[in-house]
C-alpha cells in the first residue's frame, strides 16, 4: 500500500526543462530577428499595396506626410544621407538668408534622420532645440497646400542643388490613409518641379486576390519555376 | 488517513531509504517561474517586432512640361475614367462623359474590378487606357488603392489626373450634398 501511494504523488511533477528549451528558443529567435522601430516623430497608417519590393534603407529621401496633411522630410542616417542632408541645411541656409550656424546645421542633420517638418522661416529656430525639445515639439508641418508657396519645392530644390543634380538613390513617399488627395497632389506637383519623376511609394503587403490577371501570371511563373 | 499514519510509522521504522528519497526529491528544480518569464519575454518580442515590413510601390510620374503633341492622347472609345471620392465612394464612366450624365455610374471598390476587366477584354491592349481622377475629398489610400488596382489587373497605361468642375459637379449631386442640378440627374 504504501508503496502505491508514493508511485502516485511522483507522477504529479511535470518536468517543465523541455517546455524552458522550446520557450528559451521561441524568444531566441524572437530577439534575433526583433528589429526595433527607429523613432518616428510622426504616426503614420500606411496603405496596402500587392507590390512586394523590398524597401531600401540606404541613401533613403523621404517625405512623409500624416493624417492632418503635414509634411515631412527625412533622410537616412547612413553616410550619402547625412551628407545629402547637409548639403541641403547648407543650401538652404544660403538660398534663404537663414544664416544657420555649424551647431544648428548639424542639428538638422540629427533631426532629418527622425523627420524635419517646420517651414523655412521657422526653421533657424526649430534647428535650436535641443533632443528632448524636439521630441516634445509638434511640428507644424512644411506648407504644400498653397501652390505658389509650396515650400516642399523649396527643401527638394535645395538637396538637387546642393548635390549637383544628383538624386538619392531612394526617393520615399510615407503616407498615411487618411490624407486628402490635394497634399498628394502637391507633394506630387514639388517633384515633378524638381524633375523627380520617378519614386517610391512605402505600402503594408497584401496579398494577391485570386482570379486576378496579376494572379494568374505569377502562377504560372511561380509554377515555371518549380519545374 | 490511517495510511499515511502507517506510512510514517514505516518511514519512522527504516531511516535510511527514506533520507535517500528526500535527497532525490531536492536535486529537482521547480521550473515553472521560468517558463513563466520566458514566455513574459516572447510576448513582449512578438508585440514589439514589426511581422510584415514595409514594401515599395513603384511609381512613375510624366512630365507635365511636356509638349502638347508630345503627350500621348487617348482615344475615347478606349479611355476609362474613375473618379473617387470621399468615404471610398468610386464612380466611373466610359469614354467621353455624356453632356446630360447618362453613362456616369456609382460603384465601389470591390465593383470597380470587374467593371475594369470587363473593359480590358473588350479593348485592344493599345487603346486601352485607365484616368483616375480624385476629387479633393478622396483620400490618399483610395489612389493608392486605385494604383494598386491597376498592378493587380496589369494594365499597362493609366494616368492621374485633376478632376474636372463638371465631373465634380456630378458626384456633388450623386452624393445630394448640393441642390440637384436639373438636367444632371446621376443615378
Amino acid at each position: 500500500m504504501s508503496k502505491l501511494n508514493k508511485i502516485a504523488r511522483k507522477s504529479t511533477w511535470v518536468d517543465m526543462t523541455a517546455f524552458v528549451d522550446v520557450s528559451f528558443l521561441i524568444l531566441t529567435f524572437f530577439m534575433l530577428a526583433t528589429k526595433f522601430k527607429p523613432p518616428e516623430v510622426v504616426n503614420i497608417d500606411n496603405p496596402k499595396s500587392v507590390s512586394s519590393d523590398k524597401v531600401e534603407d540606404k541613401d533613403v529621401f523621404k517625405v512623409s506626410f500624416d493624417k492632418e496633411g503635414r509634411v515631412f522630410i527625412s533622410f537616412s542616417s547612413d553616410k550619402e544621407g547625412r551628407e545629402k542632408a547637409q548639403l541641403t541645411a547648407d543650401v538652404l541656409s544660403r538660398q534663404k538668408g537663414l544664416g544657420l550656424t555649424p551647431a544648428e546645421i548639424s542639428n538638422f542633420i540629427k533631426f532629418s534622420s527622425g523627420g524635419i517638418g517646420v517651414p523655412v522661416s521657422q526653421l533657424k529656430s526649430f534647428l535650436a532645440l535641443s533632443d528632448a525639445e524636439y521630441k516634445a515639439f509638434k511640428q507644424p508641418g512644411i506648407p504644400v497646400s498653397d501652390t505658389l508657396n509650396n515650400q516642399l519645392n523649396d527643401y527638394i530644390n535645395a538637396l538637387l542643388t546642393g548635390t549637383g543634380g544628383r538624386k538619392p538613390a531612394n526617393i520615399m513617399l510615407n503616407g498615411d490613409n487618411g490624407t486628402t488627395y490635394p497634399y498628394f497632389k502637391n507633394i506630387l506637383a514639388a517633384f515633378k518641379k524638381n524633375g523627380i519623376f520617378s519614386f517610391k511609394l512605402i505600402t503594408a503587403m497584401e496579398g494577391v486576390p485570386s482570379g486576378t490577371p496579376l494572379y494568374k501570371r505569377q502562377k504560372e511563373q511561380g509554377g515555371g519555376e518549380a519545374k | 488517513m490511517a495510511e499515511i499514519a502507517q506510512d510514517s510509522g514505516g518511514g519512522g521504522h527504516k531511516k535510511g531509504p527514506g533520507v535517500k528519497k528526500q535527497a532525490r526529491k531536492d536535486a529537482r528544480v521547480d521550473m515553472t517561474p521560468m517558463v513563466d518569464l520566458g514566455f513574459l519575454l516572447i510576448t513582449f518580442f512578438i508585440f514589439t517586432t514589426t511581422i510584415n515590413s514595409p514594401k515599395a510601390f513603384k511609381l512613375n510620374v510624366p512630365d507635365d512640361s511636356a509638349k502638347d503633341e508630345e503627350q500621348t492622347q487617348a482615344k475615347a472609345s478606349g479611355a476609362f475614367t474613375v473618379l473617387l471620392s470621399k468615404s471610398n465612394h468610386v464612380y466611373y464612366y466610359e469614354g467621353q462623359l455624356q453632356s446630360d450624365g447618362s453613362n456616369f455610374k456609382s460603384s465601389n471598390f470591390k465593383e470597380i474590378r470587374n467593371e475594369l476587366l470587363r473593359k480590358k477584354g473588350s479593348t485592344a491592349e493599345k487603346d486601352l487606357v485607365v484616368i483616375i481622377k480624385p476629387n479633393e475629398e478622396a483620400n490618399y489610400k483610395n489612389v493608392v488603392d486605385m494604383l494598386d488596382e491597376m498592378q493587380i489587373l496589369e494594365i499597362k497605361r493609366y494616368a492621374v489626373v485633376d478632376i474636372a468642375e463638371g465631373e465634380n459637379a456630378l458626384i456633388r449631386v450623386t452624393e445630394g450634398t448640393s441642390a440637384p442640378a436639373p438636367a444632371a440627374g446621376g443615378k
